[in-house]
């Protein structure tokens, strides 16, 4: 009870001096302090039924669950160089009365500002990304190009993961930027610099680590642009006991070309580099060293709008990168809603569904190991741009121009291992894709009010030719998804969606040391379905604030002998609002 | 900075032309996991009847379809000497030049050969003859193969069922005598004592190299079942001035102990420059010039001791010598 009221008491003064600050300063001079923020307010009523001869007798069938929070930031501008800003959440649980299941935390606090005209700063909380093989936090698989009904989830669990649309990671750390502008030869050199803690030493075996990001990017004309960017993870030496030290060096050049021809407008993108990946005083560990090479040639006809690009690929099976490779999901994680079902209570496997909207998958740390992924819903660039080991053809051909109510963009992805995996023989990779987006508002009378509907199919094939003795690997996803939203009248829309994953065949799961060094294969039989299909009603109040209800369905079906086939119902209510 | 465009695309599919995929692979071989266990090529043993004292070795060889952690043990079939060899490989390419890893030593005998495989049923078994042993190298201090040196000084306390006699059977370590410590003394730590002077060989000091880091002082110790309280002393004594004498109290005397701990026959091997002066049975300062001289050892004596109270005890040893570069191989 103690605990509880400490918490209120904490919430109630934090918002009373947040008054008084902003009374304060608002007194010296106008709009020195701002409040910005967010509030949320979700509830779900879950249904659960197994599908098998034996009824689950044991696992509640109905579930109620929800939050509501509040987002109070305070953003001080004590002069026009120099911006605070600093965010405490006060959420609740549903069902958290007179403080049960309150919680306080400051999710937000930095300093940013230009010092000396010249140095742009930030320091604390930043959102920060490099390139594609030094620093980028890859998307989400399966959830991340889904209908806007499946959006709506997802992007509470990336707001609240501090996932942005620019693929950047939040990290605690400085950051730095400073840009030269010349009137000869060269435009602009842009420096950029980053430095963050990933690690905490323990004072025993653990050392600080750091990681740490520095960027050179010369911009000659508008035609061309060059760069250097090299990043290192490392321990920091005599933070605790332990003498041997991890250090994760990349070092990459890229280069952006464009090239106008006639109608149409080209562009070449190559980026290069290598990587270590190494201990110091510590025999054990392995000593990596990596390569990668991508180029990419990106045509596109400024009339008609199509456009098409050829991109190659190779990347060693020793490339690492944590800023690149770490994923968003970590699949060594369990779900928290219905944990565990069956009669034997069993723990439930990860599904689209809990990637959709389970907080606990998440990953918000940069990981120095290639994380666990699943084979089932991408076997094929599992950490995305900078998957190590394949190497790749990716064509891409698409239609996307202004004005247009047709947007359309498909890849194909041909490739294969550098390197095999407990044989020379390579997995070789196919995967075709294709997005569509028609906005049928230009069909109606009211074109403010929107109406649209995407459709997207995807198709991995990952194959290797076995032996007499070995199992062929013959693995396949099928992806497909379809959505509608249609606003009836002003600011009501109806949301329809559907989403399916179907994956069957045969693979070997790598089975990893402490340094990553497979060590193991485990084989992986899947033959399973995932379906999802909801309905929905939005209400806008404004571009910042919205209200929605839906209701999903989802069902598993898996053919294999340790397979689990359920449904689930979901009622969800969402509200939320961003000021 | 079209032409720069084009160049650098031309180096990069140049580059993408020269990344060559790797004719190697990460991970364990699956084939060793999920391949079918075949003997390709039998066991091929090069020479079967080993004349060891010229030099002769013999080639274990087999094929396999797959790597596979194998163990091949030959045994004495006379001696019970063992040697055992394992590996994880498709090729397995011994070779075996008479050599034991679980003494005793091999005799001039048939030996049987015997090659396992783990998590397979298959074992391929096979004869081989040692007709000659193969020569040591190092000075042999004492084998007991001809009895007691007359120039040596044993000295046995007259307690309860004393042996301190050269036994003659297959138990020794090597050909087949071998020294025989035991007794019960109640009143004294010492059981019995052997002192082996330079004098024993012709020489007021051992014929050794003079760099103690190169010189190792071996034997073959055996510990009796249920026989836990023996304690062997080895003593060094050098004549550090060079008068032909060992003057107790001013020249060096280097020492170790042994409390043999496994059942069965065990090699003892010192460098002589980490064997230190002990006192009382703990380290303490050297006696003499402190210098480490293998070349100036006037005497070794060996030492079997026990508690007194802990009753009877006893030890076997067989074998002493003195190597250059590394300790023997038996």
């Amino acid at each position: 009870m103690m605990k509880k009221s400490n918490t209120i008491y904490k919430a109630l003064y934090t918002v009373a001096l947040l008054f008084i600050f902003q009374m304060c300063f608002a007194q010296q001079e106008a709009k020195k302090v701002t409040f910005n923020g967010a509030a949320r307010a979700q509830f779900f009523g879950d249904r659960y039924k197994l599908n098998a001869a034996e009824e689950d007798t044991i696992t509640n069938a109905k579930l109620n669950s929800g939050n509501t929070l509040v987002d109070l930031g305070i953003n001080i501008r004590p002069h026009s160089n120099m911006e605070i800003q600093g965010l405490v959440r006060i959420r609740n649980d549903y069902g958290g009365f007179w403080g049960a299941g309150v919680s306080f935390d400051v999710r937000q606090l930095y300093v940013k500002g230009v010092a000396g005209g010249i140095v742009r700063y930030q320091l604390g909380d930043i959102n920060y990304k490099l390139t594609k093989y030094t620093l980028w936090n890859n998307n989400q698989e399966i959830i991340s190009n889904t209908p806007a009904i499946f959006q709506q989830q997802t992007d509470v669990v990336n707001y609240d993961h501090f996932y942005s649309n620019d693929n950047s990671w939040r990290q605690q750390g400085a950051s730095a930027e400073m840009g030269l502008v010349f009137s000869k030869y060269v435009k602009e050199l842009n420096f950029y610099g980053v430095a963050t803690r990933v690690k905490t030493s323990d004072f025993g075996q653990t050392n600080d680590r750091i990681f740490s990001g520095l960027s050179i990017q010369m911009l000659q004309s508008k035609y061309a642009s060059i760069g250097w960017t090299a990043t290192n993870t490392f321990d920091i030496e005599g933070t605790s006991r332990q003498n041997s030290t991890f250090h994760q060096p990349v070092v990459t050049m890229n280069a952006n070309f464009k090239i106008p021809f006639s109608s149409f407008q080209n562009s070449i993108d190559i980026e290069a580099g290598k990587s270590g990946w190494f201990y110091k005083n510590l025999d054990a560990a392995p000593n990596l060293k990596g390569q990668f090479l991508d180029a990419e040639l990106l045509s596109r006809h400024k009339a008609t709008g199509i456009f098409g690009s050829v991109q190659l690929k190779y990347i060693t099976s020793e490339f690492r990168s944590t800023g690149a490779q770490t994923k968003r999901t970590n699949y060594d994680a369990v779900p928290v809603a219905y944990q565990r079902i069956t009669n034997n209570q069993d723990l439930r496997q990860i599904t689209m569904l809990d990637l959709m909207r389970e907080s606990s998958l998440y990953n918000m740390q940069l990981q120095t190991k290639l994380m666990a992924f699943s084979p089932q819903y991408d076997n094929i660039t599992p950490y995305g741009d900078a998957t190590p080991n394949r190497q790749a053809t990716i064509i891409k051909l698409g239609y996307n121009k202004a004005g247009s109510p047709l947007n359309i963009e498909s890849l194909i992805y041909t490739g294969s291992e550098v390197k095999g995996e407990g044989t020379k023989t390579f997995r070789t990779f196919r995967r075709s894709d294709t997005r569509a987006q028609l906005d049928l508002s230009e069909f109606r009378n009211d074109t403010t009010r929107v109406a649209e509907v995407s459709v997207s199919y995807r198709n991995d094939k990952t194959t290797r030719a076995g032996t007499e003795a070995i199992p062929s690997v013959d693995l396949n996803t099928q992806v497909w998804s379809i959505g509608a939203d249609y606003e009836w009248s002003k600011n009501w829309h109806v949301l329809a969606g559907m989403q399916m994953i179907s994956y069957n065949g045969f693979d070997f799961k790598n089975v990893r040391d402490q340094y990553g060094n497979i060590y193991n294969f485990t084989e992986m039989k899947t033959d399973g379905e995932e379906k999802m299909w909801a309905l929905g009603i939005k209400h806008t109040f404004s571009t910042r604030s919205f209200l929605s209800i839906q209701y999903y369905n989802f069902e598993l079906k898996q053919n294999t002998t340790d397979g689990q086939n359920y449904n689930f119902g979901q009622w969800m209510l969402l509200f939320q609002i961003k000021f | 900075m079209k032409k720069t465009a084009y160049i650098l695309l031309g180096i990069s599919l140049l580059a993408f032309w020269s990344c060559k995929p790797k004719d190697e692979f990460d991970g364990p071989d699956l084939n060793d996991i999920y391949g079918d266990f075949l003997i390709n090529q039998p066991l091929q043993i090069s020479d079967d009847n080993l004349d060891f004292a010229n030099g002769e070795v013999s080639n274990v060889t087999v094929g396999l379809s797959k790597n596979v952690n194998w163990r091949l043990e030959i045994t004495g079939l006379q001696s019970g000497a063992k040697k055992i060899a394992t590996g994880f490989d498709s090729q397995i390419q011994y070779t075996w030049d008479g050599t034991t890893t679980n003494l005793p030593m091999f005799h001039i005998e048939s030996c049987a050969l015997q090659l396992t495989f783990q998590n397979q049923l298959d074992t391929l078994r096979d004869t081989i003859n040692v007709s000659s042993l193969r020569a040591l190298e190092g000075f042999v201090l004492a084998d007991f193969e001809t009895g007691l040196n007359p120039g040596w000084d044993p000295f046995v306390q007259s307690g309860a069922n004393m042996s301190f006699t050269i036994q003659t059977n297959n138990q020794a370590a090597q050909g087949n005598r071998y020294y025989d410590m035991g007794g019960t003394v109640t009143w004294d730590w010492l059981i019995g004592l052997l002192h082996i002077p330079a004098s024993a060989y012709g020489q007021t000091t051992l014929p050794l190299d003079e760099n103690a880091s190169n010189v190792y002082f071996n034997t073959l110790l055996y510990k009796p079942e249920s026989i836990d309280n023996g304690l062997v002393l080895f003593q060094f004594r050098e004549d550090d001035n060079g008068d032909g004498v060992y003057t107790e109290g001013s020249e060096d005397l280097f020492s170790f102990q042994i409390s043999p701990a496994t059942e069965g026959w065990a090699q003892i091997s010192k460098r002589y420059d980490q064997i230190v002066t002990l006192i009382n049975g703990n380290e303490g300062a050297p006696i003499g010039n402190g210098l480490h001289e293998p070349n100036k050892i006037f005497q070794v004596s060996v030492l079997f001791l026990a508690n007194p109270t802990s009753g009877y005890s006893q030890a076997y040893l067989d074998y002493m010598t003195f190597t250059s570069g590394s300790p023997v191989n038996p």
